[in-house]
């Protein structure tokens, strides 16, 4: 596994290039004017080689290495405001032209590495600018009250009507059985409501979206939320497009069932650039 | 339309830092090329920001989610990865994929 120590000259006064993303340099004539950068001593700046201009700040490449981000790498107080000025930066870029993001940490040694890179590959950046021109992400994460959908179900299915009221009637060991029959009915209903709500609201929300992508759902410790993650989908909009409209009437669709629909961005398109740069 | 149907976010306050995390950490364009972390490198610190960022018990579940659902990591081919990600995972005291 090489590092890629002495594969080429480090640039002057040992300071690199940090990428944030890629927009058109015509575009992107408006300064972007980001609030910050990852190293602030280090303003955001474009550097520009034909059509295309990077996203750029310079950073120290002695805590840039990869020897060096191993250990920051693992303190949460470096990390968080780093991982948050890309975000930024990016939304800035975003406010003001199409961009196409990379991911953290993209480096390079010199502004030589930088403008061949932009060169060499620019028909494969050009295609992933075409393909999110004028485009945002939008994100719809979708969560689940069990209360509320037990509440909803017990109302509308008849089977689990009578196991409650059974249950309720019923004493000792019997209603114990009927209690229980109640939550493995309800467990099972769960689960299936969740992959068809999910399965339903995507596919919805697909008709007014250019793309769209369901990502594993964040536990109840990242969400920070009591409800269930059950759905977590980024989708690919025409800006200015009312994608809105269409995530409330969803919302309010499935209310009653105990479904809370949260919808964030704009953001940058991350979902919906290619993981890697294909030879074009 | 009330806010407990559509609750939105990011209007002038910051994103939550799991939604961030997923997309500057896990999307975007990887660029292999004349630079300091070479790809490989770049998706195992990944994987290692997935199970620092949380503490000790939510990285379990957060690190084991993620890396299951991440199609890219897991196909990733040569063995040196995941021997990589297994010392990683040991040294965070987290169940490697072998226990899984």
């Amino acid at each position: 596994m090489g590092s890629a120590t002495g594969r080429a000259p480090v640039g002057q006064n040992g300071l690199g290039w940090y990428v944030y993303g890629v927009v058109d340099a015509g575009e992107a004539q408006r300064e972007l004017a980001p609030p910050t950068s990852v190293e602030p001593a280090h303003r955001v700046t474009l550097v520009r080689e034909g059509t295309l201009a990077a996203v750029a700040s310079k950073v120290p490449l002695e805590v840039f290495t990869e020897e060096g981000l191993r250990e920051t790498l693992s303190d949460p107080a470096w990390l968080e405001p780093r991982i948050r000025a890309h975000e930024q930066v990016l939304e800035a870029a975003l406010a003001v032209t199409s961009v196409v993001p990379f991911r953290f940490c993209t480096l390079f040694r010199s502004d030589d590495a930088l403008r061949a890179f932009l060169g060499e590959r620019r028909n494969e950046l050009r295609e992933a600018l075409r393909s999110v021109e004028g485009k945002i992400e939008i994100g719809v994460k979708g969560f689940l009250s069990g209360d509320r959908f037990a509440e909803s179900f017990a109302e509308r299915d008849e089977a689990a009507r009578g196991l409650r009221e059974r249950a309720a009637s019923a004493q000792g060991g019997r209603a114990y059985l009927e209690r229980r029959r109640l939550e493995q009915l309800l467990a099972r209903e769960v689960e299936r409501f969740k992959a068809d709500a999910a399965h339903d609201i995507h596919n919805r929300l697909l008709a007014s979206a250019n793309h769209g992508v369901l990502n594993p759902t964040q536990s109840r410790e990242v969400s920070g939320r009591e409800d269930e993650m059950f759905m977590n989908a980024a989708y690919l909009v025409d800006r200015g497009q009312a994608f809105e409209p269409e995530v409330e009437a969803l919302a309010s669709e499935y209310q009653e069932r105990g479904v809370t629909l949260e919808r964030t961005g704009p953001w940058p398109p991350y979902n919906f650039v290619p993981r890697a740069l294909v030879e074009a | 339309m009330s806010s407990r149907e559509l609750e939105t976010f990011r209007s002038g306050q910051p994103a939550q830092l799991a939604d961030v995390l997923e997309r500057v950490l896990d999307k975007g364009i990887v660029i292999a090329g004349d630079i300091q972390i070479n790809v490989l490198d770049i998706e195992l610190l990944t994987v290692k920001l997935r199970l620092l960022i949380a503490s000790a018990d939510k990285a379990r579940e957060m690190g084991i989610d993620w890396w299951q659902g991440d199609p890219f990591l897991s196909r990733r081919d040569g063995n040196a990865l995941e021997d990589r990600l297994r010392r990683l995972e040991q040294a965070a005291g987290l169940p490697t994929s072998e226990e899984r």
